[in-house]
């Protein structure tokens, strides 16, 4: 009996060890940079949801070049020293690209390093203009950056007729940058930005913002940083009786908005990076999700499944899984039809068209307001 | 405080008598020598990678000792000095086009400038005060970096160059694994000199008690912003480095956590014993690395681990003879 049990153990371990290695051989590895732990873990197990899905789809349509794709997951935890870590460990396990990238803090320095292993990187959430100049040429950035989102505010609002506008933002990075972003293209289209004002975080009377924005009287108010406070602010404006329109950044695109603001939230422009629920095109992927991890996608994984989808489909496309030519292959993606609208790079590797949408607040949610 | 003989305790002087006897004593030092220059060829990228970090937590927890294991000042913020040294670097080389080596000087002046910032007003405080004073220190300091224009606010500073020493460019991760071997030699070297030294002495007995040692002669004053002053010396020159090897920095790097865990590399190995210490500092960095295929779970491993080491060794995995509780 025990030497049936050995037998039959050592039989499994061979079989198994055969298993793993037939696999070596026959998978492509990719490689997912996100932050599975720390304070973003939940937006960086979404984006690996969304690739574990697009690597399933992709296998069960027969794979890659005649192979199964696997991949292989490495945490950053938002900190640079530790993404540092877990890049050198994905190009040491031989991935042949790489999909992710949320906090651009801890992207940052994992560009060097990929680039230096001439591995494609494709950069989904992350979109610091910073990375910009720090890309040796094997990143793209598939999510628009914050220059996008300031052209989009400025081409929505003058589409709107509007001449004039004051912009509210926060101090910080985030929001103080796509203030001055817009204010300058806001200003070099010729129009008047009348009052450009920092608020501090946290603060619960706006009432002397309030009173200056009314003073200078623009035709809008554009509020770059995020809901908590932006709430606050619309509904102190409203309620001083300002009928302008109000318009808020990304950072502000939260259903949250409405528990603040309330009524004075409705009527509101959001300008949003592309998610599940307003793309058409991501029905089945939010169906998918849905079931198999039972939640809604997070904001960033329709564009971490366009991702690893591009990489699949450029590996297909050059034929190869060279990381050279795979560079070489991705500058030239010029395709429409992905969940979040056209790929196209582009010689900085960013994205052509900026793939911001448009959002009006209508009876307490969300709903496209540029469709 | 009976000093208590285990088993584990009696085994550890055995093997230490051993390595009294000088010849093997540097037969020890030229075996780890050795592994150390080897190791990026024998294992890989990846592990050079780790080591490297490793490396400059063995510089930053022996600098951090020096205050807190020699000189018995709690330091919550230490992770301001190590960010002065990385920011003074990323400043000068990115905005003023400064040598890194010119400006190197100047990062370590910053930070002993620093040292005597924070060392000033908290000389007349003790315990918990001092490691509030401290924390707050580590917080200012990280607060300015997030947003002063000069130091790049939320986003940080990227683009730092790699230094050129004599016509060898430090560019590759082998290159800088061998600066912060270097550097951690170094930074061992003298710990050892400052331990034995007057200066040494004289914190040992600020240490225990800080009216006896003022009655015999000794400056307090001085003394403890000696400590202070050194201790962010060897935090400046491992953030000096840590900017030049990943190009770039961003407050993250900086956090009240980092602060913690040096305090955890010192506090863990045994305060105040430099081999402990090192120890200490590999522990931490290799530890939640050598879990990573555990996923989610290794930080949680990790943490019972340390829970662990804690329970069975109170004063440190290799603690300072004397000083056992």
């Amino acid at each position: 009996m025990k030497v049936l049990t050995k037998a039959a153990t050592a039989g499994a371990l061979l079989a198994l060890m055969a298993g793993t290695s037939v696999l070596a051989q026959e998978t492509i590895k990719i490689g997912v940079l996100v932050p599975t732990t720390g304070s973003e873990a939940t937006y960086g197990q979404d984006m690996a949801n969304a690739v574990t899905i697009a690597q399933a789809e992709i296998n069960k349509a027969g794979g890659v070049l005649g192979k199964q794709l696997s991949m292989v997951v490495g945490d950053d935890a938002c900190d640079p020293q530790q993404s540092v870590n877990a890049a050198t460990k994905l190009v040491s396990q031989g991935v042949v690209a790489v999909v992710g990238g949320y906090c651009s803090g801890a992207t940052l320095p994992t560009l060097k390093i990929f680039g230096d292993a001439k591995i494609p990187f494709v950069i989904t959430a992350a979109n610091s203009t910073k990375l910009i100049p720090a890309n040796p040429g094997n990143a793209f950035m598939i999510n628009s950056t914050g220059d996008d989102q300031a052209t989009k505010a400025v081409e929505f609002l003058g589409a709107k007729g509007i001449k004039s506008i004051a912009i509210v933002n926060e101090g910080d990075a985030y929001s103080q940058d796509l203030a001055t972003l817009t204010q300058k293209s806001w200003e070099a289209a010729g129009n008047k930005v009348v009052d450009f004002e920092t608020v501090n975080k946290g603060e619960q009377d706006y009432s002397a913002i309030v009173t200056a924005i009314k003073a200078a009287n623009p035709d809008a108010v554009f509020w770059t940083a995020y809901y908590a406070d932006g709430g606050l602010l619309i509904r102190q404006l409203r309620q001083s009786g300002y009928q302008g329109v109000i318009a808020v950044g990304d950072g502000s695109n939260s259903t949250k908005l409405f528990d603040i603001a309330g009524k004075a939230a409705e009527g509101v422009f959001a300008f949003s990076n592309p998610t599940a629920e307003f793309l058409p095109a991501a029905k089945d992927f939010t169906a998918t999700y849905n079931s198999q991890f039972g939640t809604a996608p997070g904001p960033y994984a329709p564009l971490t499944y366009d991702g690893m989808e591009l990489i699949a489909d450029t590996m297909a496309k050059a034929k190869s899984t060279d990381g050279a030519a795979l560079i070489t292959a991705l500058k030239a993606t010029d395709s429409p039809g992905w969940l979040a609208g056209a790929i196209k790079f582009t010689d900085k590797n960013t994205l052509a068209r900026s793939n911001f949408i448009v959002l009006v607040g209508k009876d307490g949610a969300w709903a496209r307001a540029d469709q | 405080m009976t000093p208590r003989d285990t088993a584990s305790d009696r085994l550890r002087d055995r093997i230490a008598a051993r390595f009294e006897s000088p010849a093997l004593r540097w037969g020890g030092i030229g075996l780890i020598l050795v592994l150390m220059a080897v190791l990026p060829a024998a294992l890989g990228q990846y592990a050079t990678v780790i080591m490297t970090n490793a490396l400059l937590y063995v510089v930053l927890a022996l600098g951090l000792n020096v205050v807190v294991g020699f000189a018995g000042l709690l330091d919550l913020g230490y992770a301001a000095f190590f960010a002065v040294g990385a920011y003074t670097i990323g400043i000068l080389t990115l905005d003023f086009g400064v040598n890194f080596w010119l400006a190197l000087p100047v990062a370590v002046l910053a930070a002993a400038i620093a040292g005597v910032i924070i060392g000033g007003p908290t000389l007349r405080l003790r315990s918990d005060y001092l490691a509030i004073v401290t924390l707050g220190f580590g917080e200012i300091v990280r607060f300015s970096a997030r947003n002063l224009a000069i130091t790049g606010k939320a986003s940080g500073l990227s683009g730092i160059g790699q230094p050129w020493l004599f016509g060898w460019h430090i560019a590759t991760p082998t290159d800088f694994y061998f600066v912060f071997c270097a550097l951690a030699i170094l930074a061992v070297v003298v710990s050892l000199r400052l331990e034995n030294s007057r200066l040494g002495r004289a914190w040992l007995y600020v240490r225990h008690d800080e009216d006896v040692a003022e009655a015999m002669g000794i400056n307090r004053v001085a003394v403890k912003l000696a400590a202070y002053v050194t201790g962010a010396i060897f935090a400046a020159i491992g953030g000096a480095f840590f900017a030049a090897n990943l190009g770039a920095i961003s407050p993250e790097s900086f956090s009240f956590t980092q602060s913690v865990l040096i305090l955890m590399a010192v506090i863990l190995g045994g305060m105040g014993k430099i081999p402990g210490v090192i120890l200490g500092a590999f522990i931490v960095i290799l530890g939640p690395e050598l879990l990573r295929n555990l996923g989610e779970l290794r930080l949680m491993v990790f943490a019972v681990m340390l829970l662990l080491i804690m329970l069975f060794r109170p004063s440190g995995i290799w603690p300072k003879r004397g000083v056992r509780s």
